[in-house]
């Protein structure tokens, strides 16, 4: 007894290289491998699983039997094995091996069969057995082996339990396996025979699943779900004869099956719809676009789909890829929108891949030993990432990143490989790296050579300094700031001449003078291009030292600034100006509601505050000007989050406050500015760091237009003159957030502000739009942008005050650098952003909160809402599928049938020409107050999702109770059912 | 090679054997001693031979891999020679001492297959430019008893014929490159087709005029020189190669060349019924090294 014999198991196996590897296995056959049935004489099985059946009640196998089932039994008709009766069942390990191979769920299923003992499930271990084990033949398939290890393994029963008068049947879905089996004289039925002959079973036989009679899957016969890639001479050539396009493809931020490629030639970007027609082509790269007859063109779908929430409804039936695939088609088909048709495309090949790595985090495996695992990116426009690793529980609750390797033509996810681990899930380090990565945000310490460019501490002003520079210590100069602002880079003096006319200096950092050109320092401030600020963090672009000490203008203390000084007439015209460099000293640092106190407090009338007064007179006038020239006031719903700096939690959330002074900081700023573009352009009309801010297409109004024509509201978007007066015109009583809300809608209507270096375009395009100037820069920030750097350096060589260098006159240079600062900036935007947003989740983690919330965008299955309490923009799914859980939740209610028939399902009706959804007597537009309630699910640290729900208005069915009065909205329903 | 220390009347008498026409252990001038060969013992590997001439014992493995080719042979597969001296076979090899010897033996090798005669390298190639098979044949010498080019010739001819390669399918293009995946089936195999592959004869000239071939170690302490000629099935003369300080006169050299040709044919011939044979035993057990 015991072992008999060593087998080799030889397959060859081919890695992600390509390389192709023998593999062999060791694999020892026994003779003690027992039958498991308790009758049975011969095996010394301790506790036999398998006992003595009860009489059949088959009419086809009158006596009483054992099962033995095949694979596609198992496969196919697990509800079937899962029903009371059907006990006594021997599976073969073939056929849990094959089981687990072909469907993990099922597998999953299979297990918790033969651990219930109830069931007498018995597996046997047939592939170890010396008489059963079978090698596989030449011409032989996978399939038809393991089909055949099955029979001999039905065969041995058979043979075995003859002594003991016990019967065994095989049953199988496959007629040719079962005539194969009765060709060895054994016994063998299809499911649906051996049910049907069942006499006490009627319900059963509805369980059996149709169709399912096997189609004798060939393995080899290798499924592949894309369309090949087409090589680059070919993409070549025909993009030459133009029959295919090239663009850069951009995955929608709503909808993760659609995208959108951007081609030149073409007023609209070509629509991409299905993963089959996007083809493996990831957000950002440069792709081949094929498009597709006309009478194929599609319109944008209005749904949101997100991936997360697909995968999850699907888990529960791991699905064929094909099956999957056509089910996110449906989907797509079914909320196809009622707009536009748009030309539509597939990619028919990738120019450049634009893959970088990915932070997010790892799925849940239900087989815990399984080394394959889902990742799930943190930017939702990219696919999940099929990853291999050994150490899942390591894993699970963290931030990772993982690299994509391949996305080969026969795997739905791309598959890539884990790189390292960033740090717990919910952990603020973690999530702000997150972020940080995720936008390409430079966040690394600053090295030793950078720090080695700065001055050495104590640092003094020399005579040298002072005589090169205007001592400008005797003027009242003060800096007006946010609270807690530790980079002070701007400060303001106003004096009254003789001739009645004001003095006006604005005083900036003078960076320029600590960073020079082409040190380490330098190169570094470059990279970065601009401070990140993070809720919670702040990512210098500069060192400390510099940032917060020695540019920062800081209150009493000697520094050197770049100071532009106007002569101002009290009607706010300017007559003159000047740069210099200068040493100044701040007579102090105030907040922006100091500085609003001094000038609101008559009994104050020092020169500061007096000269306050003065620039507050002269920025109002200013700003008239501004505004009447057509500069948009836009607003924004920025939130200030009061961050207990020790527990991380979020103890206040504030609406960012306007006062008067900051319009007052702002508008001389935006003087400096302009000052600095004109000046600069006039001397350097090929090498100037502009900034411009284009006028947006008119399609880009097109939702606000359609948004405000629900409301009844006709904006004019010809200019930006027109729209700020339109924009000024429009108020509603019951709505205070109405016309904040339009001016939010009107900002993501507007185009990214971009830097550009003045040679490379013509003057006409040099407009700011959105400040209504000919021309603009930024001079102001140089603590915390690079390009100010530039505009100083440039300015400091105007006044003679510093020398030029050969990168700084290249317009060429230029203008890829501003091509960098523009990339960095958004980047950096998106993550403040970001991180306003998870700031923003986790205070609201672990508690019910309710909310005034105005409706955004309306979409066939959701409403995007703007809440401006937390200043976030929140997503409501309008499906019947949250109901569906509530109940689960809920089963009190469930118990009720009553409850349930009196409360059908909503049905929403979504109108996309008029823009509204109907439900009931309920209509929703865009701008309505809504009341919402707002929940994280932090059940699972993997799925921390925010969940909204409806209060007010009431839809029945769908919308939720409010917190605090739930107690007695519940007596009203009760009595009105009594009432009935 | 293992240095033997023969006295000079052991040499006589080895030398006037020989010019008698019989040798110590029996043979005559041109008879071979017994070959033993078992292929297919190195589980793990695509190819494996072991083989033992008199005391020789070498073992050769082949293992396939998948790797770009060179660009300027986009579409030619690669074979490489390893050889490895085990101490085990002779006390000079500890350490480097064998380096030489497996050097020149893998030169040796190298030569003898680099012809697209001996070996069609083309069609090794899977993906032209992108993937082709290289054959890696690895030669570790266990024994030295003399004669050990032709015994590792022989070898790497039989563990070549019994390499089987997965079977691979052109699946599709992708992005202008064609994917391939490996049939799942074990049995479903590709072989080298060997039926050019070459073998070493070697000839000692152990006195004057006189050659004889397959030498013992105590033979090959008499003469220095050897000449190794490389034939083809056909007969072909692929390479030769003189070992040993010492000359040939130039009549002995041309009948030794001829000899090597008569005699490489007849043992291609043997080699392949052998193997052939071997091959036709149904459910052969490996005897290995046990």
């Amino acid at each position: 007894m015991g072992l008999v014999e060593r087998k080799l198991k030889v397959f060859y196996r081919k890695t992600k290289k390509g390389n192709i590897i023998k593999v062999v296995r060791e694999h020892y056959l026994r003779d003690d491998v027992w039958c498991g049935y308790e009758g049975c004489g011969q095996c010394e099985c301790e506790k036999p699983t398998l006992d003595m059946p009860d009489i059949s009640d088959s009419t086809l196998v009158p006596e009483s039997h054992l099962i033995m089932i095949d694979t596609n039994v198992a496969l196919h008709q697990i509800d079937v094995l899962c029903d009371d009766s059907i006990t006594n069942v021997i599976i073969p390990q073939t056929v849990v091996g094959e089981v687990r191979h072909r469907s993990l769920p099922i597998y999953k299923r299979l297990r918790d069969l033969i651990e219930t003992s109830a069931k007498k499930f018995y597996v046997f271990t047939n592939e170890h057995h010396s008489e059963c084990y079978v090698e596989r033949e030449a011409e032989e398939s996978a399939n038809d082996r393991n089909d055949r290890a099955i029979r001999v393994a039905c065969w041995w029963y058979k043979q075995h339990l003859r002594l003991c008068n016990q019967k065994v049947i095989l049953l199988t879905n496959d007629y040719a396996n079962r005539d194969k089996v009765r060709a060895m004289e054994l016994e063998a039925y299809t499911t649906r025979e051996y049910v049907s002959s069942l006499k006490n079973r009627p319900g059963l036989l509805d369980i059996v699943a149709s169709g399912e009679e096997d189609k004798g899957e060939d393995t080899i016969t290798q499924r592949c779900l894309y369309a090949p890639h087409w090589s680059m001479d070919k993409i070549r050539q025909f993009l030459k004869t133009g029959k295919v396009r090239q663009g850069c493809l951009k995955t929608s931020r709503n909808n993760f099956l659609e995208a959108n490629v951007l081609v030149e030639g073409l007023d609209k970007s070509v629509l991409i719809q299905g993963r089959l027609n996007i083809n493996r082509a990831l957000n950002d790269d440069t792709v081949a676009v094929e498009l597709l007859p006309e009478d194929q063109w599609c319109r944008p779908a209005n749904v949101i789909i997100d991936q997360e929430k697909q995968e999850e409804e699907n888990k529960d039936k791991e699905e064929a890829d094909e099956e999957a695939i056509k089910k996110e088609d449906d989907l797509l088909a079914a909320g196809q929108g009622e707009g536009e048709l748009q030309p539509t495309g597939r990619v028919v090949g990738i120019i450049r891949r634009k893959w970088r790595q990915y932070c997010g985090i790892i799925k849940k495996n239900e087989i815990t030993e399984s080394l394959r695992h889902l990742f799930i990116p943190a930017d939702k426009k990219i696919p999940f990432i099929r990853i291999e690793t050994r150490q899942p529980d390591l894993l699970y609750d963290k931030r990772i990143i993982v690299a994509i390797d391949s996305w080969p033509r026969d795997s739905r996810n791309p598959k890539g490989h884990f790189v390292r681990i960033i740090g717990p899930v919910g952990d603020k380090e973690a999530e702000n790296e997150v972020i940080l990565l995720e936008h390409d945000c430079p966040h690394t310490k600053f090295s030793e050579a950078v720090l080695n460019c700065l001055p050495k501490m104590p640092w003094i002003i020399t005579e040298k300094d002072e005589a090169e520079r205007n001592d400008l210590r005797h003027l009242d100069i003060c800096s007006v700031d946010p609270i807690g602002c530790t980079d002070i880079d701007d400060a303001l003096h106003c004096r009254k001449l003789a001739n009645g006319n004001f003095e006006v200096g604005v005083h900036i950092a003078d960076v320029s003078h600590f960073i020079r050109p082409n040190t380490a320092l330098d190169k570094e401030a470059q990279n970065r291009s601009t401070t990140v600020y993070l809720t919670t963090r702040r990512i210098d672009m500069v060192p400390d030292l510099l940032s917060s000490n020695l540019c920062s203008l800081r209150g009493n203390v000697d520094r050197f600034a770049f100071s532009v000084i106007w002569e101002v007439s009290p009607k706010a015209e300017v007559l003159s100006f000047k740069f210099c460099k200068s040493i100044i000293r701040s007579r102090g640092e105030m907040s922006y509601e100091q500085a609003q106190q001094r000038i609101d407090d008559p009994n104050m009338q020092d020169d500061l505050t007096n000269s306050l007064r003065n620039l507050n007179m002269l920025a109002k006038q200013l700003k008239k000007k501004r505004i009447d020239a057509g500069a948009l006031v836009l607003a924004s719903m920025e939130v200030k989050f009061h961050v207990d700096p020790d527990t991380d939690t979020v103890v206040d959330i504030v609406a960012k406050q306007h006062l008067e002074t900051m319009s007052m900081v702002e508008e001389f700023m935006l003087l400096a500015n302009v000052t600095a573009a004109e000046c600069t352009l006039k001397h350097f009309p090929d090498c100037a760091l502009l900034r411009r801010h284009p006028a947006p297409p008119h399609s880009n109004f097109e939702p606000l237009l359609l948004s405000a024509k629900s409301q009844d509201i006709e904006l004019d978007v010809s200019s930006n003159k027109a729209l700020a007066e339109s924009l000024n015109s429009v108020t509603r009583d019951n709505n205070p957030f109405f016309n904040s809300m339009l001016r939010i809608m009107t900002t993501r209507c507007m185009m990214q502000a971009l830097y550009f270096c003045s040679g490379t375009l013509e003057p006409a395009e040099y407009n700011h739009y959105g400040l209504a100037t000919p021309t603009y820069t930024h001079f102001t920030s140089p603590i915390r942008r690079y390009a100010d750097i530039i505009v100083h350096r440039l300015l400091a060589v105007i006044i003679e005050a510093d020398r030029t260098y050969p990168d700084l006159l290249n317009p060429k240079k230029l203008a890829d650098l501003s091509q960098h600062i523009n990339y960095r900036h958004k980047m950096a935007q998106y993550a403040g952003r970001g991180s306003a947003v998870i700031t923003a989740i986790a205070s609201l983690r672990g508690k019910t909160s309710e909310f005034d919330a105005y409706v955004l965008m309306l979409h066939k299955n959701a409403i995007q809402v703007l809440v401006p309490t937390i200043g976030q923009q929140l997503t409501l799914y309008l499906d019947k599928r949250e109901k569906k859980k509530e109940e689960k939740t809920k089963p009190t209610k469930g118990a009720e049938p009553m409850e349930v028939d009196e409360t059908p399902a909503p049905q929403f009706e979504f109108n996309e020409k008029e823009l509204f959804v109907k439900c009931g007597s309920v209509i929703i537009r865009p701008f309505d107050h809504l009341k919402i309630q707002v929940t994280v699910d932090t059940s699972d640290v993997q799925h921390q999702r925010v969940v909204s729900k409806l209060i007010e208005p009431v839809i029945p069915g769908f919308s939720v109770p409010p917190l605090k009065r739930e107690s007695s909205e519940s007596k009203e329903t009760t009595s009105k059912k009594r009432k009935k | 090679m293992a240095d033997i220390s023969l006295s000079e009347a052991e040499k006589r008498y080895i030398v006037d054997g020989v010019k008698l026409g019989i040798r110590v252990d029996g043979r005559e001038r041109l008879d071979y001693r017994q070959l033993e060969i078992e292929t297919g013992l190195v589980s793990t590997a695509n190819g494996s031979a072991r083989v033992r001439l008199g005391c020789t014992d070498v073992l050769i493995t082949v293992k396939m891999e998948m790797e770009p080719p060179p660009p300027q042979q986009p579409k030619d597969g690669q074979i490489h020679f390893f050889v490895n001296c085990s101490a085990n076979a002779a006390p000079e090899f500890e350490g480097r001492g064998g380096e030489d010897l497996a050097t020149s033996l893998s030169a040796m090798l190298d030569r003898l297959y680099s012809s697209p005669l001996s070996l069609d390298t083309s069609r090794l190639c899977v993906v032209p430019g992108k993937h082709v098979k290289v054959l890696y044949v690895d030669v570790e010498i266990l024994e030295c008893g003399g004669n050990l080019f032709d015994t590792v010739s022989l070898g790497v001819k039989a563990a070549l014929w019994a390499t089987r390669m997965p079977r691979i399918y052109i699946t599709g293009e992708d992005g202008g490159e064609l994917e391939f995946m490996v049939s799942d089936n074990p049995q479903e195999v590709d072989r080298v087709d060997v039926s050019n592959a070459p073998i070493l004869i070697t000839h000692l000239r152990i006195t004057e005029n006189l050659t004889v071939i397959d030498p013992t170690p105590e033979e090959e302490c008499c003469g220095p020189v050897q000449v190794v000629v490389g034939v083809t099935p056909k007969g072909l003369i692929t390479t030769t190669q003189q070992l040993g300080a010492g000359t040939f006169a130039p009549q002995t050299l041309s009948a030794s060349l001829k000899s090597a040709q008569e005699l490489g044919v007849k043992i291609h011939h043997q080699l392949m019924q052998r193997l052939q044979q071997e091959e036709s035993i149904p459910n052969r057990k490996t005897k290995g090294f046990l």
